[in-house]
């Protein structure tokens, strides 16, 4: 099988060609910020990914122009991923590819089936953890601060999650590109990044409740009028007494259960000013 | 607003979406989140504390976006940069704001369908460059060209929009009236449920959902603002996944 030559040595004899940490870095860093310069719905990041496999196509078969059009071509196919998590596939393509180009025996279906048996699973795992988990948290820590005017707010949060996120895609393209698709999937699955999730979701739910009561506001302005002229306020009197907060929190929970029935978010956008403007118009809001 | 500070916010909403260091394409983090958008566009306007706190409000509704295989559900870096600066020019209270950014944010998810769209046409160059095997040349159709497109479908709107919206809704929220004002106020202090029902749906699952009600409880009745509750309820997991690591010990012993 074409697969077990992945991540083993191979002792085939052909060019001797090295890719260079100069190559590997430049693949890299063309993956990170371009891999979704051209994204469209016939390759989605097809065109990026040949682009980060560039460098390493150009080391590697200098002097074979055909098989310089063929790894272009087989690296042009339809590919779609998530961007850091996504590295290691660069890094361990690379490594196939260095393989191959010292003689090691690689056909374009061994390169497929590893780009698409992994894309998915990394994204999979790396899809919730940024824009789940990851984003969300670090937003949250700051946001805070920010609507309180601290214009550092913004400038700390971006700085931290540009070195957490390259940080984390670098370490995992060189996972790629020194150990196997294996370790790689092993990983994914590994007990420390479902710890994780699970501990970053206790957190994420802790803040984003206080979030609730800070900062969804809903307030109601009924009165009702009662005997010897006295006047009953709603808000004041029976919900602020209870819990406040009482309505942004019932208002937060319905939202979310619309949602997880499969109402659309712009539906529930929609009921929203509905709910706004009837209950402003006649004056309970 | 002036034209040059149109320009720069039309620049703003490129480099957004952009690949370049610090733009939101593909991780939709930095630049591409209104908390920081909206920071870059009070400095443009020169107020960047109104600048970060509208950002941040609106960024509110955002917080728990996923786009995932190519989905977009809304363009939330439309929504902070275009909101931000017609909050801004029009001197919009910051409630309201979020609600005149929202519909602007699901405006802008055109611009995302008609990118990948367009952006197809440039496969055939790309399959033309691996006919040839020319790997030096791939940065053209992979950068060069869908950039320069991608500039024109983000930049021209975005510059008109801030432009000739900066001069005119002053005069509209005027002949609206406060009672408009008002209404959009209360819409946008309810519409942040929204974004945190969408995060809740990410998050909101088995052990962990208690401490939602926790870090809410806390809040509402102890008045614990958001950043010291983060590091309380970091303090709070650490102590529960210790637990949780000797119970699960224990039962393996």
């Amino acid at each position: 099988m074409a697969n077990n030559a992945v991540g083993n040595n191979v002792s085939g004899q052909k060019g001797g060609v090295k890719l260079t940490k100069k190559d590997l870095v430049v693949a890299w860093l063309n993956w990170m910020y371009y891999f979704q310069s051209c994204y469209n719905y016939e390759r989605m990041q097809g065109i990026g990914f040949l682009h980060a496999m560039s460098s390493v196509i150009k080391r590697l078969y200098k002097n074979d122009p055909e098989e310089r059009k063929n790894a272009m071509k087989r690296h042009l196919q339809f590919f779609n991923t998530e961007n850091a998590f996504g590295s290691p596939v660069i890094g361990l393509v690379a490594a196939m590819e260095e393989q191959k180009a010292n003689g090691a025996n690689l056909d374009d279906d061994a390169f497929t089936s590893i780009k698409t048996g992994l894309m998915g699973p990394l994204a999979g795992v790396g899809d919730p953890i940024w824009q789940g988990v990851a984003i969300p948290l670090l937003i949250v820590f700051f946001i805070g601060l920010a609507i309180e005017g601290n214009v550092i707010a913004p400038i700390i949060y971006s700085l931290i999650f540009y070195v957490i996120y390259y940080g984390v895609g670098y370490w995992l393209f060189n996972l790629g590109y020194n150990k196997g698709s294996e370790k790689i999937l092993d990983l994914m699955e590994s007990g420390a990044i479902k710890k994780f999730i699970l501990g970053a979701g206790i957190m994420g739910n802790a803040v984003i409740g206080g979030l609730v009561a800070n900062y969804v506001s809903l307030k109601t302005t009924v009165q009702i009028q009662q005997a010897e002229g006295k006047v009953f306020v709603l808000q004041t009197e029976l919900f602020d007494k209870i819990m406040p907060g009482l309505l942004p929190l019932a208002l937060t929970l319905g939202c979310y259960w619309l949602l997880k029935k499969g109402v659309s978010s712009v539906k529930v956008i929609l009921a929203i000013v509905a709910v706004g403007i009837i209950g402003g118009l006649i004056g309970i809001l | 607003m002036s034209v040059f500070q149109a320009i720069l916010i039309g620049l703003c909403y490129y480099l957004a979406n952009s690949p370049w260091p610090f733009g939101g394409l593909g991780n939709y983090a930095i630049l591409y989140r209104p908390m920081v958008s909206g920071f870059v566009v009070g400095l443009i306007l020169g107020d960047p504390v109104t600048g970060t706190i509208i950002g941040a409000t609106i960024n509110l509704m955002y917080i728990g976006f996923i786009s995932a295989g190519g989905s977009m559900p809304s363009d939330m870096s439309l929504a902070g940069i275009l909101g931000t600066a017609l909050a801004i020019t029009g001197g919009i209270p910051t409630e309201a704001a979020l609600a005149i950014a929202v519909p602007l944010g699901l405006l802008g998810s055109i611009v995302w369908v008609g990118r990948l769209t367009l952006d197809t046409a440039f496969v055939p160059l790309a399959e033309k460059y691996a006919d040839e095997g020319k790997p030096e040349k791939v940065w053209i159709v992979n950068i060069l060209l869908p950039q320069l497109l991608l500039f024109v479908m983000t930049f021209i709107p975005c510059f008109l929009a801030a432009y000739f919206g900066g001069q005119y809704i002053q005069g509209a929220i005027d002949a609206l009236g406060g009672n408009v004002l008002r209404i959009l106020a209360v819409i946008g202090g309810m519409l942040p449920a929204v974004g945190i029902g969408m995060t809740l749906l990410s998050i909101f699952k088995g052990e962990a959902r208690i401490f939602f009600f926790l870090g809410f409880l806390l809040a509402a009745y102890f008045g614990v603002p958001i950043l010291p509750l983060s590091l309380l309820s970091l303090c709070i997991t650490i102590v529960y996944m210790q637990l949780k690591g000797k119970a699960g010990g224990a039962q393996n012993g």
